[in-house]
């Protein structure tokens, strides 16, 4: 217990947070925020790419969200870190969207390389997903907004984590929705995408339903 | 001739988004009015065209092996030209498009018309296409941002369509983020008909 | 070993080319949108401070209050006061400060002019990224923040939070944030003894001396 408070006030110390410090109830309200209110698929649109296409079934739905949550976290690490300790310094802050997108670019190759030699099983789980994660808009978002909505480094991974794992959850709801659509009649100009974005839909309303909480 | 072709192509043979659903993310996010839609299209088909334009230029001169993290480098160049211009002169844009204006970088369009028809064709070609892909792109988002404003404020373009009375009282679901999925399914569930009857009659 | 330096050659190339252009831009657009952003912030002071005065020139000095504490330290800002006057006159003809509150999607900021007795003169909403036709509304100054004016501190409240200040339908979230935002600010500059003493806050000690 008192190794992880440790860290998480060593995170929340670095440069960039005013000084707030470690604050739970804030930390709560993120993560609340970032997977039921503004669910980063449902209600703020990011990552709908790959929320289409990896939803038809249940598990790869898994394997792509536990390599959203993986990538996101890391690259919200490094993109933190670049802004806040080498750009900002600099005076470069304009050059944040390349930076931060060739961070999540050879992050995800990096993360390739290093799973395939050392972990095949890993490998094997997530390697097909991780090229289609360059293009998910949802992890230049998180990148972007937790710069855009000044959190320190220690909200930013929360921040990230969190919205991971809504990512996640959208896109289980939605291969889960869809296995169950295989079976059912659906008219045939309505057949493939258009079914997918009415469902999309009225999960999105059942999210706005979370309005309210830990606003 | 082809030139024609190529730039039509992208207009409805092959539309991003209704054959392609490519570009979603901000396809879905930005269309709460015509204007926004406008603006985005703008934004996108400018980066676009640019992008095209480069990567046509530079194909016999990237290697194959780091071409991505070039064309990468090059779009998310011309973002940053558009975000810094818009930021100068149309602040108020910049502002309602937000965090979406830096997210052109991986909309999937773009690198898709990069990777996928710029690195092959001459630079006039490849600058048709991007026009096409833009125009098409940008009537797609008009489209639904028409249904939407309509129907979720009574406006369209900011002006007063459907009288006060709508106004105050509009089907506000329609601008909120669930009115995006369900009015673009019904959308492309016409676009299949319609489809379908053209296969048919042929 | 050649081939892996080359790549690298043309990929910083190309990098660099690019850090290059962008560079030359960004000094170019740089100072226009420092210049607009200035003349955004001036234009709003003037708007808000006609409920204050009507004078065609009117002067802002930011003050540096000693001792006032922050109520925006939740969402990483600071409370701002600045001091309206009149040009030859250097009394105080009120102040101005932004309100940050979080609402359902974005942090508010609220621009709030208050007259020296601690009563909100004038308002605008500066930034929202609320939900378009619902929390956004708030822009328009009739769905809620027109209320505010001509009320201090205490009187400042949300009907559902015991005041009798109706929120916009559907958008509770948001109008308290703006509510709270704008509550919060007034009290800290009252118990910091900005305002005559008119008997809207516990903190009845006057320091008007304390100002500048």
């Amino acid at each position: 217990m008192t190794g992880s408070n440790l860290i998480l006030t060593l995170t929340m110390a670095a440069p960039g947070g005013s000084g707030t410090g470690f604050d739970v109830g804030r930390m709560m309200a993120i993560i609340i925020a970032a997977i039921f209110v503004n669910n980063y698929v449902l209600s703020r649109f990011l990552g709908i790419c790959p929320f289409l296409g990896v939803s038809k079934q249940l598990d790869s739905a898994v394997g792509m969200g536990a390599a959203v949550i993986f990538v996101m976290t890391l690259a919200t690490l490094g993109s933190w870190t670049v802004y806040n300790l080498l750009l900002v310094p600099m005076g470069l802050t304009y050059l944040r969207t390349i930076a931060f997108i060739l961070i999540i670019a050879s992050l995800v190759q990096l993360v390739e390389m290093i799973l395939q030699k050392f972990s095949p099983v890993l490998y094997q789980a997530l390697g097909i997903f991780l090229p289609l994660i360059t293009t998910n808009c949802a992890i230049l978002g998180v990148a972007v907004l937790n710069i855009d909505e000044k959190y320190s480094l220690g909200y930013s991974l929360v921040n990230a984590v969190a919205a991971g794992i809504g990512f996640t959850l959208a896109l289980v709801l939605m291969a889960g929705l869809r296995q169950r659509l295989e079976l059912a009649d659906v008219p045939p100009a309505l057949r493939g995408k258009p079914i997918a974005f009415l469902v999309a839909g009225i999960m999105s309303i059942a999210f706005l339903g979370f309005a309210g909480l830990g606003g | 001739m082809s030139l024609a072709k190529d730039l039509t192509n992208g207009i409805f043979r092959e539309n991003p988004i209704f054959k392609l659903a490519l570009g979603m993310c901000p396809f879905l996010a930005v269309t709460t009015s015509v204007e926004n839609a406008l603006g985005m299209g703008a934004a996108a088909t400018f980066v676009l065209i640019c992008s095209n334009f480069l990567v046509s230029l530079l194909r016999n001169l990237i290697p194959s092996k780091v071409r991505i993290p070039c064309y990468i480098v090059i779009i998310a160049t011309f973002v940053t030209l558009v975000d810094m211009v818009m930021n100068a002169y149309l602040p108020e844009l910049h502002r309602s498009l937000g965090i979406f204006i830096p997210l052109i970088v991986v909309n999937c369009i773009i690198l898709g018309r990069a990777e996928g028809f710029a690195n092959r064709h001459p630079v006039l070609n490849s600058v048709a296409d991007a026009v096409g892909m833009g125009i098409g792109f940008t009537l797609a988002m008009v489209i639904l941002a028409t249904f939407r404003e309509l129907l979720g404020s009574g406006t369209w373009l900011n002006m007063n369509v459907l009288g006060r009375n709508y106004a105050n009282q509009p089907l506000l679901i329609a601008i909120l983020a669930p009115g995006a999925f369900i009015l673009l399914g019904f959308i492309l569930g016409v676009f299949n008909i319609l489809e379908k009857r053209r296969g048919g009659a042929k | 070993m050649g081939e892996i330096f080359r790549l690298g050659l043309v990929l910083m190339l190309v990098a660099v080319v690019a850090a290059v252009a962008l560079g030359i831009v960004n000094g170019k657009t740089a100072p226009i949108i420092a210049l607009q952003k200035e003349q955004e912030k001036q234009d709003a002071m003037r708007l808000v401070a006609m409920g204050l005065v009507e004078a065609d020139s009117m002067r802002f000095d930011s003050l540096v209050v000693e001792g006032m504490q922050n109520p925006y330290a939740s969402v990483d800002e600071e409370l701002r006061v600045v001091k309206v006057s009149v040009p030859p006159d250097t009394s105080v003809a009120g102040y101005i400060f932004i309100a940050y509150g979080k609402g359902y999607s974005s942090t508010i900021q609220t621009m709030v002019a208050v007259d020296p007795e601690g009563t909100v003169a004038g308002t605008k909403i500066l930034y929202q990224q609320e939900t378009p036709g619902l929390g956004a509304n708030v822009t328009d100054p009739s769905k809620l923040t027109a209320a505010f004016i001509g009320r201090s501190a205490d009187e400042i409240l949300l009907r559902k939070d015991g005041g009798d200040i109706d929120a916009m339908t559907g958008c509770t979230i948001t109008s308290r944030a703006v509510t709270v935002s704008v509550r919060k600010g007034l009290q800290a500059m009252a118990e910091a003894g900005l305002f005559r003493g008119t008997g809207d806050t516990d903190s009845g000690e006057v320091r008007e001396g304390g100002v500048e």
